[in-house]
């Protein structure tokens, strides 16, 4: 698949064709060192270097400077080591699709070339050797980028080691991108969406507050009625407990609220608990489709269980809570990155707590996306056609020759494709490594996550817009429900200078 | 947290036309996860409604119904009980409660639901409980004439059994509660 990385037809310039652009590597306690960076859109001055592999000597000492991180990562938690082969099977691949850009834009022949160093590089490591798997990566990489990176890596550790954090500092370092490893991501996460206060000393009370907040809304929701009952009565019961006496009638007692099982009455439990039945079994279903390829969220194993269990109470406590909106499909897609990030923290309190902290971030989250999931105002000013809308302008605006090949020529209505885009964040458009950097671009952006989503998806239409214009209705439509892979650091470079050019 | 309907004795459309329509607005599909019926149906109709209700049913044969087809006794295990069930018209007396007691030890159950006399009780012995879901029709029987429907619903849970007794009694449905636990071999009871 040809990505094409130009921004005209003009001559390419160099710097869009230089090596530096690759996605980073998610993988989360394999590899810290590695991590290619985002932060080369911003940093122009190190994409001078278009010429590649000057790296070689540089990669290696890079390494060598990276083994105490490494460390820290192999040492995580049982959980996350135990996380078996697949998920980097995966992020393998975009590897070695984004691979490098050397002279040419041929991906195919870099692809064949890093599938080669990654199938060595894979059978030769072990989950908690990543040193093995970044020498073979280095050798693809610039190191500059490493060096780049593991310099914002220790830039966001200080920075996250105040004791006031810089909120505005923060956003500017993290809408870099993040390294995986170190629990930095989730820690930042967290902290962008307002879970975590910026003072650090009150971060512990703060936590242990929201945790039981979390732990009493499950014991309130969560129960099936019987269990209701039974603690209604448990204060009778054991007054009038009168032991196994041989034989005689059993005494009854009268019910005069209604609350029996088959009561069809609106306040009672058990009218409530078959009501919500349906939406449980809904959540239920959505919650076994999630990322069927992820063995975190799928599979025999009990962690997948257990995952599976914890996005699900999230999902109905959520239901519960907010009766207006209930669960609608698509949630679990949003909730997913959320609570990957923050069950892989480092740290074990915080992995072991990742549920409670994913509910709030992800009610945090989904404010701002709310009124995109409601029937009802689908057609209003707040409602997702209008938000699609938004998304046409700002693509007239910047590019209008598109706009009308598309919208005009072509009749590529733009709820064809935008709206799984926008609704879902994006999270079903690219793979997951890369769909956790785009987010650490949208939650970090001081705009806002709505307006961030927008220019993320006019940057996405006017990277790929040489095969759009090529194509016709058919082709088009095609291209854009199934997003070609492509260079992440680069789109949202793109994304960014949208921002600040107006004027196409 | 299991819902079992216990229900019986209909006898429909021979002393009944149908049940009564305060009990037919509240047994709707989709809550109840067993039904065992004391059988006396009679007709085919009455087990397609019952089978709708719930798809996982099991009758004993009443000496009026009209399939042969359904046994004399049966046994299941939800959760932790053992549930026996039996028309009740072969033991005789008919009632007898400790004759009953004989054939829920035959039957090694926790609880036994029989029918037939169109009474409902709910009784506890040694061996287990017995517990008589009573005509949900109404329907006369040959030892009593004045009948109140009725039907039983038993939320099983674990250890412990609540049961809800559904009577129509001067129109109006009062529904009430019985609570028993089982402890190690024998059954302990519970009023409140």
């Amino acid at each position: 698949m040809l990505n094409s990385t130009s921004n005209n037809k003009k001559r390419v310039p160099d710097w869009l064709n230089s090596s530096l652009w690759s996605s980073q590597l998610p993988q989360q306690c394999s590899k810290s060192s590695p991590n290619d960076d985002v932060a080369d859109r911003a940093v122009k001055s190190t994409s001078t270097t278009s010429s590649v592999k000057s790296s070689a000597p540089k990669a290696e000492a890079s390494i060598n400077e990276s083994p105490a991180p490494e460390k820290v990562t192999v040492t995580a938690p049982p959980p996350v080591v135990v996380r078996p082969e697949a998920p980097k099977v995966e992020v393998q691949d975009p590897l070695s699709r984004y691979g490098m850009y050397y002279s040419s834009d041929d991906n195919e022949e870099n692809g064949g070339r890093c599938n080669a160093s990654m199938a060595a590089a894979e059978a030769s490591v072990a989950t908690t050797a990543p040193v093995t798997t970044s020498s073979a990566l280095a050798a693809a990489r610039p190191a500059s980028s490493q060096a780049e990176d593991i310099s914002r890596k220790a830039q966001l550790l200080q920075e996250l080691s105040r004791k006031v954090i810089n909120m505005g500092e923060l956003r500017r370092l993290a809408s870099q991108g993040m390294p995986d490893g170190g629990g930095i991501r989730a820690t930042v996460w967290k902290l962008l969406l307002g879970y975590l206060p910026c003072d650090r000393l009150l971060w512990s009370s703060e936590l242990a507050k929201k945790r039981s907040q979390y732990e009493h809304f499950k014991e309130e929701l969560l129960m099936n009625p019987s269990e209701i009952t039974r603690r209604l009565e448990k204060s009778s019961l054991e007054k009038n407990e009168s032991d196994a006496e041989g034989k005689g009638f059993l005494s009854r007692s009268e019910i005069t609220h209604g609350e029996h099982p088959l009561s069809l009455g609106k306040t009672s439990i058990w009218n409530q608990f078959f009501q919500d039945t349906e939406v449980i079994e809904q959540i239920d279903r959505d919650v076994k489709r999630t990322h069927p390829d992820m063995n975190f969220f799928s599979g025999d194993s009990s962690f997948a269980k257990s995952n599976q269990d914890s996005l699900r109470n999230i999902l109905i406590v959520f239901a519960k809570l907010n009766p207006g909106i209930r669960y609608v499909q698509g949630m679990n897609e949003i909730l997913a990155p959320l609570f990957y990030v923050f069950r892989n923290d480092h740290s074990e309190e915080n992995s072991v707590s990742a549920e409670a902290d994913t509910f709030f971030c992800f009610v945090e989250l989904l404010s701002g996306f709310r009124d995109h999931f409601v029937q009802q105002l689908d057609n209003s000013v707040v409602g997702i056609r209008s938000t699609i809308t938004r998304l046409s302008l700002l693509l007239k605006e910047h590019d209008e020759e598109l706009w009308r090949h598309l919208e005009v020529t072509t009749k590529v209505n733009p709820q064809f494709y935008a709206f799984r885009w926008i609704t879902l964040l994006l999270t079903q458009e690219f793979n997951f490594a890369d769909s956790l950097l785009i987010w650490d671009t949208l939650l970090s952006d001081p705009e806002g996550p709505q307006e961030t989503l927008l220019r993320i998806c006019c940057a996405m239409l006017i990277i790929i817009r040489r095969r759009l214009l090529a194509g016709d209705f058919t082709a088009n439509l095609k291209l854009l429900q199934h997003y070609p892979p492509t260079n992440i650091s680069h789109l949202l470079y793109v994304a960014n200078k949208l921002r600040t050019h107006p004027a196409g | 947290m299991v819902l079992v309907l216990a229900i019986g004795d209909l006898h429909i459309p021979y002393r009944a036309p149908d049940l009564p329509a305060k009990f037919k607005s509240m047994l709707v599909p989709g809550k109840i996860q067993h039904i065992i019926c004391t059988g006396n149906l009679c007709i085919k109709e009455v087990h397609d409604y019952l089978k709708n209700l719930c798809p996982s049913l099991h009758i004993a044969r009443g000496e009026y119904d009209e399939d042969a087809r359904y046994p004399e006794t049966k046994t299941l295990t939800i959760g932790q009980f053992k549930l026996g069930l039996c028309h009740g018209h072969q033991v005789v007396p008919w009632g007898d409660l400790d004759s009953l007691a004989m054939l829920q030890r035959q039957l090694d159950v926790d609880i036994l639901v029989t029918g037939h006399t169109h009474q409902f009780k709910a009784y506890k012995h040694e061996a287990g409980v017995v517990i008589n879901p009573g005509s949900a029709t109404g329907a006369y029987s040959s030892i009593t004439y004045d009948v109140n429907p009725s039907f039983v619903l038993m939320d099983i849970d674990s250890l412990r059994v609540v049961v809800y007794v559904y009577e129509l009694i001067d129109g109006e449905v009062k529904v009430d509660k019985i609570d028993f636990k089982k402890t190690g071999t024998a059954t302990s009871h519970s009023a409140h």
